[in-house]
């Protein structure tokens, strides 16, 4: 029998004695509690319903019975009060789901039905399984072990152990996996928050399951947790429980047969009580060092029966552990030990109560060959370590099996033969079979423990949330694409990865309600979050800041621009994007959005001057001298138009002495090179002049002759200026030979600029040359024209314009 | 109302997309105890918790229980790294600013 604060008693139907409801049954001898079991556990799982908790309180038969137990429950016996709490708890939490309330009434006697069903063996329990989804008491679904395939989202345990309808389903096939438990997480879960929520969302509001107040929580049972006793064992719980009966403590009767036990061994938590007491206490401690002892052994047993409620896999390997060393010393310790038993048993229910009860007893079918399934168990373990990679990108699986197979060719060449590798796999076992941590938890408490975590990671928009993998694995498949072209003719089909989209769903916060109240508490969480502080947000104008300080840091200020107009960039980088995934309707407003924000780049790139020249290449040449400035160019450049583009080509042809000093510890400039390029085939003959004019850095009007021209020879020394002159004069023999040729003729600048470049290339030294970056094959017919043979053949061998000696 | 709790704010989440992809990549992380292990990057959580498969202590080995173990795999909770040293090819710097800087952005929102 078990008392509960409220004066309830409890008797579950134990082995052998007559089941007997509290409030409904007959008042109970004394005589007749020793022989009962006492489940403390199911007595919590079964009792507690509030509407009933009522009903006990006004039958007057528990007032016996209150005075029997209450010194077990108040007194000696009693600990402290976690138990109690962990007990209202579960109250509150059978009272949420709304099934639960409907279900109630006819729990009650189900409930009396399904305490016999424990004991019955597995094929009578799943034909009933039906039965009991109907019933959706969560109090009867507790004391299931295995969770219905099918549950209600409301249910208790499937709200728990499924964070999505999605993944409610899965359990089925678990079935024979799941008894271990109901796990402890459910039964300590603290109160739920008013559950007008969504189920989807309901393992997401739930705070993760208050562990017990136990310092010592989920530490590995010790070694000789005889968690798993061997089936001969069976018997002993019994014997236990008869010692121990008369003591209040609400240790569950061994579920003897329950369900074949695919881990092993089992004990419920309660039977961790009374057996693993006599080992605990009997292995590692002397029974002299009892206070201590008892401390340590209430943790071990917390640990144990904590680990136990939480996975009977654990049991498994515990049982696997001790099997052994358990069978033999288990009896005698028993008997020895069971006078030493009472107390710390009795106030085993106090850490008990706060992982609560549950589990449903874990079965006591032993496998003979515990050690064996134990070791069946881990095999699965991965000798080879195989991660999941069905979430990640193609790109990123390809990349991570060829990166494997290359580890185990390596392997295997240095293992050599299969005997090497047996070997490694014994120890691997080995070292698995005495792994205390190992199967510490349930395949499904672990899923459970993902899925909070996955539940988390759901993002409205996975693209901006997962952007830099995303992206980068794109542009990874790009490559190899691209590489791949290169080789063979047909593209291989290309897998996309697709990042599952939560909807973003509006929540109207609706607050908490009393009735009969005024006015709404206000209760913050984390859906609803408070204003604790009135603090006032003052954010100043651009104006203001333009005032401060910051203007007179020129540099600091070209910092600023050049990341106002990276936002811009990455905006307009992103429309192609958005239009795909917009509506037709609001395609042109988004064309006009893009256009706005490509010349706001502009503008922000050659500084905003209102009046039509520009005078001054201030700004831009700050900015280029800055080397994020410089990338920020090369990328803005295929966005803008031809003119602007061209704009910013004189602007950088005029200014590349100076930026080429400055680029000297970048050395960026050469990113500059290819957008250049691609600018230049769109350039018209003239714009190419002017733009050669600015390498060569001669006044439109005139030509100086000069000794050396020190702008171009900058320019010659320089690779990123060598490589630019040599795009402009290609491009300029490109346009010679093309129809457009004519105007290039006519043009003197060109004749004279041309020779001006031919003599500069002569007088260099060709030490001082730089290397270019690609030297356009036109030149040579280039130089043709302007150069007499004696004079090309220098520049030949100088710039090494044949293919032949590169 | 079944509102989730409210994703890892984008910043966080950067980090995590960042050490997704290199997942499969030997990195070497460095513990704020001043311990040094090498490995390969198995997994990663939004905690930025690490799991390294193959792990060695890099540096003269001064835990040298860690190295006699045949097959190695730790987790590292995310909070005692200091550093993780990655392969500087694994790495799009560009691609890497731009997620800050939409990541940045969002945050101003």
């Amino acid at each position: 029998m078990c008392v509960f604060r409220d004066g309830k008693v409890c008797v579950p139907r134990g082995g052998g004695s007559e089941p007997e409801w509290g409030p409904r049954g007959a008042s109970l001898p004394v005589g007749v509690s020793a022989q009962l079991t006492m489940f403390r556990y199911q007595s919590l799982e079964d009792c507690p319903l509030d509407e009933d908790e009522d009903a006990f309180q006004t039958l007057g038969e528990e007032d016996e019975d209150i005075d029997q137990f209450n010194d077990d429950t108040f007194g000696a016996g009693a600990i402290d009060d976690d138990w109690q709490e962990a007990h209202e708890r579960l109250a509150e939490l059978e009272d949420k789901p709304a099934t639960a309330r409907e279900l109630e009434d006819g729990a009650v006697s189900d409930e009396m039905e399904l305490l016999g069903h424990h004991e019955e063996n597995l094929a009578e329990r799943l034909s009933k399984l039906v039965i009991e989804n109907e019933l959706e008491d969560p109090a009867i679904m507790q004391a299931v072990q295995t969770q219905p395939p099918m549950q209600q989202p409301g249910g208790l345990n499937s709200s728990i152990w499924d964070g999505s309808a999605v993944l409610r389903r899965f359990r089925g096939p678990l079935l024979t996996q799941e008894m271990p438990s109901v796990s402890v997480l459910e039964y300590a879960m603290p109160q739920r928050p008013p559950q007008s929520q969504e189920d989807d969302r309901d393992l997401s509001e739930r705070a993760l399951p208050r562990r017990s107040s136990s310092p010592i929580i989920g530490s590995p049972p010790v070694r000789a947790v005889p968690i798993g006793t061997p089936p001969k064992q069976a018997t002993v719980p019994n014997f236990n429980q008869q010692i121990l009966c008369p003591k209040p403590v609400h240790i569950r009767a061994p579920m003897q047969q329950r369900y074949p036990s695919p881990y092993g061994e089992r004990m419920s938590p309660n039977q961790l009580c009374n057996v693993p007491n006599s080992s605990l206490l009997g292995h590692p401690f002397p029974p002299s060092v009892t206070p201590v002892f008892t401390h340590l052994q209430r943790a071990q047993l917390l640990g144990g029966a904590q680990a136990g409620r939480m996975s009977p896999s654990q049991f498994a390997r515990v049982s696997g552990l001790v099997c052994s060393p358990l069978t033999s010393m288990n009896p005698k310790l028993l008997q020895g030990r069971v006078g030493q038993m009472m107390p710390p048993a009795s106030r085993f229910r106090a850490f008990f109560g706060a992982p609560p009860p549950p589990a449903p007893p874990p079965s006591q079918q032993q496998h003979p060959l515990c050690p064996g399934s134990h070791l069946q168990n881990l095999r699965p373990h991965p000798q080879v370590f195989r991660p999941d990679t069905t979430h990640l990108h193609p790109q990123h699986r390809r990349l991570l099996h060829q990166r494997q197979q290359q580890n185990r060719t390596q392997h295997r060449s240095l293992n050599g033969s299969a005997g090497d590798r047996a070997g490694h796999r014994s120890s691997h076992h080995e070292q698995l079979r005495k792994d205390p941590y190992a199967n510490l938890m349930l395949q499904r408490e672990k899923d459970w423990v993902s899925k909070i975590q996955m539940m988390q990671l759901q993002s409205t928009d996975p693209y901006l949330d997962d952007f830099y993998y995303q992206n980068y694995f794109q542009k990874l498949e790009k490559v190899s694409a691209a590489e791949e072209m290169h080789g063979d003719g047909p593209k291989k089909e290309r897998t996309k990865l697709i990042t599952p989209q939560v909807a973003k769903l509006e929540h109207a916060y609706k607050p908490v309600q009393f009735e009969g109240s005024l006015g709404k508490l206000t209760v913050s969480s984390v859906n609803n979050p408070r204003k604790m502080i009135d603090a006032v947000v003052t954010s100043r104008s651009e104006d203001d800041e333009t005032k401060e300080k910051q203007v007179r840091d020129k540099r600091r200020q070209t910092l600023v621009t050049i990341e106002k107009t990276y936002s811009l960039l990455l905006d307009v980088e992103d429309y192609e994007r958005r239009y795909l995934l917009s509506l037709e309707g609001e395609r042109p407003a988004l064309m006009e959005e893009r256009k706005q924000k490509i010349c706001d780049m502009y503008d922000n790139l050659r500084g905003k001057t209102p009046g039509q020249e520009r005078p001054s290449d201030d700004h831009f040449v700050q900015i280029m001298c800055i080397r994020k400035g410089k990338r920020m160019v090369a990328r803005i450049l295929p966005f803008l138009s031809t003119e602007q583009a061209a704009d910013i080509l004189m602007a950088t042809a005029r200014n590349l002495p100076f930026l080429i000093k400055k680029d000297a510890q970048d050395e960026v400039l050469l990113c500059l090179l290819r957008p250049f390029s691609l600018v230049l085939y769109h350039l018209p003959s003239g714009t190419v002049t002017s733009l050669l004019q600015q390498l060569a850095n001669l006044p439109q009007s005139a030509t100086v002759p000069a000794p050396a021209n020190l702008h171009l020879a900058a320019v010659l020394q320089n690779k990123f200026g060598l490589s630019l002159l040599y795009l402009v004069l290609s491009r300029g023999e490109e346009l010679q030979n093309s129809s457009a040729a004519v105007e290039l003729m006519q043009d003197n600048q060109w004749t004279e600029l041309m020779s001006m470049a031919t003599r500069e290339l002569l007088r260099i030294p060709e030490a001082a040359l730089a290397k270019p970056v690609s030297t356009p094959s036109n030149l040579l017919s280039l130089f043709s024209r302007y150069v007499d043979q004696q004079k090309l053949n220098v520049l030949e061998t100088k710039l090494q314009l044949v293919q032949g000696i590169r | 109302m079944g509102v989730s709790p409210p994703p890892q704010p984008f910043s966080r989440q950067l980090f995590y997309s960042f050490f997704k992809s290199l997942v499969g990549k030997d990195v070497v992380v460095e513990l704020k105890n001043d311990l040094s292990i090498c490995g390969t990057l198995h997994s990663v959580d939004q905690y930025l918790n690490i799991k390294l498969t193959d792990i060695s202590v890099t540096d003269p080995e001064k835990y040298p229980h860690i190295g006699r173990l045949s097959v190695k795999n730790c987790f590292i909770r995310g909070s005692v790294v200091r550093y993780v040293q990655l392969p500087a090819d694994e790495v799009d710097t560009q691609l890497l600013q731009d997620a800050a800087r939409k990541e940045a952005l969002q945050q101003k929102q």
